[in-house]
């Protein structure tokens, strides 16, 4: 139901977008908006077709637990704002210590030698093996 | 004649000593995910596809597909041993597997499941050789009319056929093509759906895409989910491998007959290794004289799956390779790989690139080789893997997820992507949205706007165009049959449904 909603909403934007910002052409010769309007639409239908179809059919909520996204995408998000100004290790440092949040507890000495095991494969495999141009750290002070 | 100069070709490509390590490494990996639970083949390939930007377009693609077909074989481990599926084709395997390891016959179950897989293998490879060049000689005289129609049938049945509900299916095929079209515009250059964004006026990456859906949104889902079972003692001695001479003989045509199933269901677009062995298993159960055995540990209960599930990974590579339509979401990546590199899938690429097509073959047959010597000898290693703990694996798992996405590209924005899908695929999730179509809809996307457009063109803006050429009028008849069944088939469903619950 509420999934459905979703699409319908995000296929008529979509639709709306693409039709007001870009050239719809003709069928002979279609422009840039042709397509994509016509993708919106179908979405827009499908999630439609999904919400009346809710509407006849006892819907059952899904357990959502909230917290694991939370940190497992935070620990991402720490580790692209980190990279550039401060280099890998430091950003892999937040992304396991942040993510490893998720678990709901803190087990300091695993995620101490976790975090020392995964710089140091970082280190071989990109600098050593790969060769990759990539700061390993970065002061910026 | 031909073929046996091609093989020679192919061999003397696949045996260069980086091929060869390559490929070591691949179904090393794959064994490695497919042992593990909660990491799936689709996260393996999306992690390492950063890596294969490295590496010539042969040895990237054999690599690739050694993860893809190992998982096959480290897959059954955790089904037969804990009772949990390494991989979503092998949730089958569970049934008579786990019974087996509790009578105390996991060793057989493991070893015999080996041979079942390699038969399988071995199958497939075979079809692939002998299909896949003469199809793709068919599909030179292609036009775009039916390019189109063969990519709307690939995603019709793909979001028919796989679980789940098929309004749903088609939804996510839908908003894969969506993100398909971000980017700038084939024709004109516009930059469509930039939001004003620099880094979106390049199309959106496919790395970050299947990193996020496949690989965060797995780790979300098992994360507390996991635990690490308590492990059966199981001997994995040589002597406690050896079948009986009854189980040998119960297994012959299992094996046989789950590796037809399974070769037919490869080559479907849309399905794949997983409802292959479900098949092989429901059809099993079925000719079977005694059928009250399965799930207390029958034999041809696991061998009849893991040998449909090996035979469909090597068949997939028909379509994919032949005409350049992914049937399923790895062989999109696949196709992305070969993309990167500059080289156009499709039936042009077996006389282009006659190297790398035979080269790939033949180094099937090596992996699925070194496959039965990292299980049979080497079976005890994995079976230790199984017992690492999943809070020390999944930030790990994570930290090369990001990784990897920013060495694509040096851009730390790419990340800021994978954090994105990665909550998109957590949500998707939760609605029972299957992630796969939309990651087939994102790779062909673009291929089908580029040919709907053409074939417009051509037919002066008349949409009968696609109905003018027998092949491409066929073809979208066989998607409309496709779409009938699958909307035939939900409603049946629902009503059924309707009426348990009013009887209830």
């Amino acid at each position: 139901m509420v999934g459905g909603m979703i699409l319908l909403i995000v296929g008529s934007w979509y639709a709306w977008y693409a039709a007001s910002h870009y050239d719809l052409g003709t069928f002979r010769r279609m422009g840039a908006g042709m397509f994509p309007t016509g993708l919106g639409i179908a979405l827009a239908a499908l999630g439609l077709i999904q919400v009346v179809a809710a509407f006849f059919r006892r819907g059952r909520t899904p357990s959502i637990r909230g917290w694991t996204p939370l940190f497992v995408t935070l620990g991402v998000i720490a580790f692209a704002v980190s990279v550039r100004p401060l280099g890998l290790m430091p950003a892999i440092v937040l992304v396991v210590t942040i993510s490893s949040l998720a678990e709901l507890k803190i087990r300091p000495r695993s995620l101490l030698l976790l975090c020392l095991v995964l710089c140091l494969l970082a280190w071989l495999i990109f600098r050593v093996t790969l060769n990759l141009p990539i700061a390993l750290w970065h002061w910026p002070f | 004649m031909d073929i046996f100069s091609n093989m020679a070709l192919g061999l003397s490509t696949a045996l260069s000593l980086t091929n060869l390590f390559y490929c070591f490494l691949g179904v090393t990996l794959g064994m490695l995910v497919g042992v593990i639970p909660g990491i799936g083949v689709l996260a393996a390939i999306s992690m390492l596809f950063p890596i294969t930007f490295y590496l010539e377009p042969t040895t990237a693609l054999i690599m690739l597909a050694g993860i893809w077909y190992g998982t096959g074989y480290g897959g059954r481990t955790a089904s037969i041993l804990l009772n949990i599926p390494g991989s979503p084709s092998n949730a089958v395997t569970c049934l008579d597997g786990y019974p087996m390891a509790r009578q105390g016959r996991g060793g057989v179950a493991l070893f015999m499941t080996t041979i079942a897989s390699f038969a399988g293998g071995c199958f497939g490879i075979l079809l692939l050789m002998l299909f896949a060049p003469a199809i793709a000689r068919y599909a030179l005289n292609f036009g775009s009319t039916e390019y189109f129609a063969l990519m709307l049938l690939g995603l019709v049945a793909a979001s028919t056929i796989s679980d789940g509900s098929i309004v749903k299916g088609l939804s996510m095929v839908v908003l894969g093509i969506m993100f398909g079209c971000v980017g700038a515009d084939l024709y004109s250059g516009v930059p469509r759906f930039s939001m004003g964004l620099l880094e979106l006026t390049d199309e959106i990456s496919l790395v970050a895409l299947a990193m996020g859906i496949f690989g965060i949104s797995e780790v979300i889902a098992s994360v507390r989910r996991i635990d690490v079972a308590s492990l059966h003692a199981t001997d994995v001695s040589m002597r406690a491998m050896m079948p009986t001479r009854e189980d040998t003989r119960r297994s012959v045509m299992p094996v046989v007959r789950g590796a037809s199933i399974g070769a037919f269901f490869g080559t479907l677009p849309g399905t794949g290794p997983s409802v292959a062995s479900f098949m092989a298993y429901a059809f099993e159960k079925r000719v079977a004289r005694a059928p009250e055995r399965f799930g207390k540990g029958a034999i041809e209960g696991i061998m009849a799956p893991e040998s449909a599930d090996n035979a469909a990974e090597q068949t997939s590579f028909i379509p994919t390779l032949a005409l350049g339509i992914p049937g399923s979401a790895t062989m999109a990546l696949m196709l992305g790989a070969l993309m990167v590199h500059g080289i156009v899938p499709g039936p042009q690429l077996m006389t282009a690139q006659p190297a790398l097509f035979w080269g790939l073959i033949m180094s099937f047959w090596i992996g699925n080789v070194l496959l039965v010597i990292l299980n049979v000898p080497l079976i005890g290693i994995w079976v230790r893997l199984l017992t690492i703990p999943y809070h020390l694996l999944y930030p790990a798992v994570l930290a090369f997820i990001c990784i990897g996405t920013y060495s694509v590209a040096g851009s730390p924005f790419d990340v800021w992507l994978v954090g994105f899908f990665g909550l998109l695929g957590f949500v998707m999730r939760i609605f029972g949205w299957p992630a796969a179509p939309m990651l087939l809809g994102f790779v062909l996307g673009p291929l089908m706007e580029e040919h709907f457009r053409r074939a417009m063109l051509l037919g002066r803006g008349d949409v009968m165009v696609f109905f003018e050429s027998p092949l491409s009028a066929s073809i979208m008849g066989l998607t409309l049959l496709f779409l009938l069944w699958g909307v035939m088939t939900a409603l049946r469903s629902r009503r059924a449904a309707g009426d348990a619950a009013a009887e209830g």
